[in-house]
């Protein structure tokens, strides 16, 4: 059959918009295609998302097609709507414990405990975090990721001055007044682009200050959050912020910048998470890096040593309307083979460092980042061991933790009373265990 | 008649009156926005006005309004009279005040907030490094509210002079020219002549202003989230915050509900005023 001029004109347009049609509508392919939305990831972030996930368990076999939208900050807010509305994606993705719980009362995704025994995941997934999806005895969500805060600090900067690494608060308040006397900020903290850095500061305090086992019984609702080492825990970090350990521009700095500083010498410390490892721009992965990294040290008198705070930063489960379960759970169970962990934590640290069980030495090695290296060995052993604190953004329910994180501001800037913020933050915390909105809590062990 | 206006009311329905209705109603129950909603009555209302950042939050929205209601509109007038009187500076002074209402809110945001107060990549910081000790407004719970009125006042009053101009440009020529012969001078002319021939458009956009304010949200939301402190809470940022982070979507409808309220009180007013002009006139 020849074509006119015309009839060929007319068909281009027919042929650009087939050509842009998603793989799943074209005829030929059979594939049975897996929605999964995400949250925000930076450049690096979506090309390790697209590389390292997407195409590589697409290339991995020839039944599912793996299909990732990029939501940003947002996704949380879009996925409630689309859950309730029956058009979620195949794969549910929250950011962490505190945000399942409601979709999970609620019904909005599967129990995985059918998944889980053929795949035999209760056995890979280290327990205190995989637990943390249980409810009713049900498993609804794998957990994504393990992080914890960690005292980032610029290893020069403290050879230079001679000061040690601060094993207690005494020894960290004069590493920071002797900072300060240089005209050095002691720790670099900024939260203009993100106010959960006040969680990530006041998750240290009210673990390194109360002691991790006084935080589980106030989560437990065996102790108010008005008692007093957690009162003490609030003063500390308002005497800090107003002696100017936090700098002068702690709520115009972003948390780039403010990080930044600590690479540049201009600060000396930074309490940051394990995510931070996955920014670039910071440089840590290079071999002649400034920067080290330790555990947070004790800041009270309930525990000596240095303590890593237990945290999920995203669980993933599998919505109730989906039409795909069996390809979601395929790419649960892609992301537990040995090289997808490797390149992803290659290419984007500290992001998808999925907590399980067995992480051979060689495995970690193979990443090439020795301080990522070296954190998530140590994260793993302690978690491992159930040596951890609670992190706030983990297992905090989500009206207690939004006031955690805004009324800490009207503490520092002498708006509000230490008692009074604790004794909101007990009425809000004692309504959501009435509800049944504090997420599961794993056993510790000293 | 009604067939004429079928269209326009159908589209009201969907998207204005369902979602009007079911606010209000969600403003009954406790429902965390994945759940299944629970009666609640009052509980919500109860609890909302227990909440000091309520309050705040709504004294907050009066103190917009009150800016908005005098710096914009009178920086407009005086703007736009003046462009009145100089023809030939119209085009290219029109185009640059109006530029600002078509840049995007998040870049004007953005743009204030690193590129202005920032103390680290802003005019703050350059003027901090010779010799004058400016701090970030944003950064003071005193002071933030004011910092994010003034960029949005910068985005917004250009927008306002050039209705006002237009509608100065109908006042007749021949009364303009008559009280300049009469001896009128500008602000005479501004304050008997031109002011009294866009009545009506002024109460328009000073009845708008009220209800927009009340509905503040996109600026202090990319510029402070309602920060530092509830510094520049408003209702609008109050109610997302419950509804989104908090999972409480029954108080964030309550506190719609509030800011509601203020529109339809503005509206009626609105409505008053006209009924009364249509009275006068016949």
């Amino acid at each position: 059959m020849t074509m006119t001029r015309r009839q060929l004109v007319a068909a281009i347009p027919a042929a650009a918009l087939a050509a842009n049609l998603p793989r799943s509508a074209r005829a030929e392919d059979a594939r049975k295609v897996v929605t999964f939305w995400f949250g925000q990831a930076n450049s690096d972030g979506q090309a390790a998302l697209r590389n390292d996930l997407v195409e590589a368990f697409n290339a991995s076999q020839d039944k599912y097609l793996l299909q990732m939208e990029v939501k940003g900050a947002a996704v949380n807010n879009l996925l409630k709507v689309a859950l309730v509305a029956g058009n979620g994606p195949d794969i549910v993705q929250t950011a962490g414990p505190a945000y399942l719980t409601a979709i999970a009362n609620a019904g909005q995704v599967l129990p995985l405990d059918d998944f889980a025994e053929r795949y035999k995941w209760k056995d890979r997934f280290l327990a205190p975090l995989l637990n943390t999806s249980v409810y009713g005895g049900k498993l609804y969500a794998l957990p994504r990721d393990y992080e914890s805060m960690h005292l980032f600090y610029n290893k020069e900067l403290f050879k230079q001055n001679g000061w040690k690494l601060p094993t207690n608060r005494q020894e960290m308040e004069e590493v920071a007044d002797a900072a300060l006397a240089k005209g050095i900020i002691p720790f670099g903290a900024g939260n203009a682009d993100w106010k959960g850095v006040n969680e990530w500061l006041m998750t240290v305090f009210f673990n390194n200050v109360a002691g991790p086992d006084i935080v589980r019984k106030a989560l437990a609702g065996e102790l108010p959050w008005t008692a007093p080492p957690f009162v003490e825990a609030v003063e500390l970090s308002k005497a800090w912020y107003n002696k100017g350990y936090f700098g002068k521009n702690y709520f115009s700095l972003t948390i780039e910048q403010s990080f930044l500083q600590v690479v540049n010498g201009k600060s000396a410390m930074a309490l940051g998470g394990t995510w931070s490892f996955g920014t670039k721009s910071y440089g840590m992965s290079k071999p002649d890096t400034v920067m080290d990294v330790m555990p947070t040290p004790s800041l009270g008198s309930a525990f000596t040593g240095p303590l890593v705070h237990l945290a999920c930063g995203a669980t993933l489960s599998i919505a109730k309307t989906s039409q795909n379960a069996e390809g979601a759970a395929a790419v649960f169970e892609f992301m537990l083979t040995r090289k997808f962990y490797e390149t992803m934590n290659r290419d984007w640290p500290g992001k998808w460092a999925l907590p399980v069980k067995d992480l051979p030495p060689d495995m970690l090695s193979g990443i090439g980042y020795p301080l990522f290296e070296k954190t998530v060995a140590n994260l793993h052993e302690a978690f491992s061991k159930g040596q951890y604190g609670f992190t706030t953004w983990t297992f905090w329910p989500g009206a207690t933790n939004s006031y955690l994180i805004e009324g800490i501001e009207q503490v520092w800037l002498n708006k509000i009373t230490a008692d009074a913020y604790l004794t909101r933050m007990q009425t809000l915390f004692s309504q959501e265990a009435k509800e049944g909105k504090v997420p599961p809590l794993p056993p510790r062990t000293a | 008649m009604w067939l004429f206006a079928l269209p326009a009311l159908l589209i009201n329905i969907c998207i204005i009156l369902v979602p009007a209705v079911l606010t209000f109603t969600a403003a009954f129950f406790m429902w965390d926005g994945v759940g299944t909603p629970v009666w609640a009555g009052l509980a919500n209302f109860q609890n909302m006005v227990a909440d000091p950042v309520f309050w705040s939050a709504l004294t907050n929205n009066f103190i917009w309004t009150a800016i908005f209601l005098t710096v914009p509109v009178c920086l407009a007038l005086v703007m736009a009279a003046a462009l009145l009187m100089a023809p030939k500076a119209r085009i290219v002074v029109q185009s640059i005040i109006f530029l600002p209402r078509i840049i995007a809110v998040a870049v004007t945001g953005r743009i204030f907030q690193g590129m202005i107060f920032s103390p680290a990549t802003g005019i703050v910081a350059w003027l901090n490094e010779h010799g004058f000790s400016i701090s970030d407004p944003l950064a003071d719970p005193d002071r933030s509210l004011y910092a994010v009125a003034a960029v949005d006042i910068w985005h917004w009053w250009g927008f306002l002079a050039v209705v006002f101009l237009s509608a100065m440009r109908q006042i007749s020529v021949e009364q303009i020219e008559a009280a300049r012969l009469d001896g009128a001078g500008f602000l005479q002319l501004f304050r008997y002549v031109l002011i009294p021939g866009i009545r009506p458009t002024l109460t328009l956009m000073l009845i708008l202003t009220v209800i927009w304010s009340f509905q503040v949200f996109e600026f202090i939301f990319i510029v402070t989230r309602g920060g530092p402190a509830y510094g520049s809470e408003v209702l609008a940022t109050f109610a997302y915050r419950h509804a989104f982070f908090e999972g409480d979507v029954g108080q964030a409808a309550a506190a719609a509900c509030v800011m509601s309220l203020f529109g339809l009180c503005a509206t009626a007013v609105y409505l008053w005023l006209q009924i009364t002009d249509d009275a006068q006139s016949t």
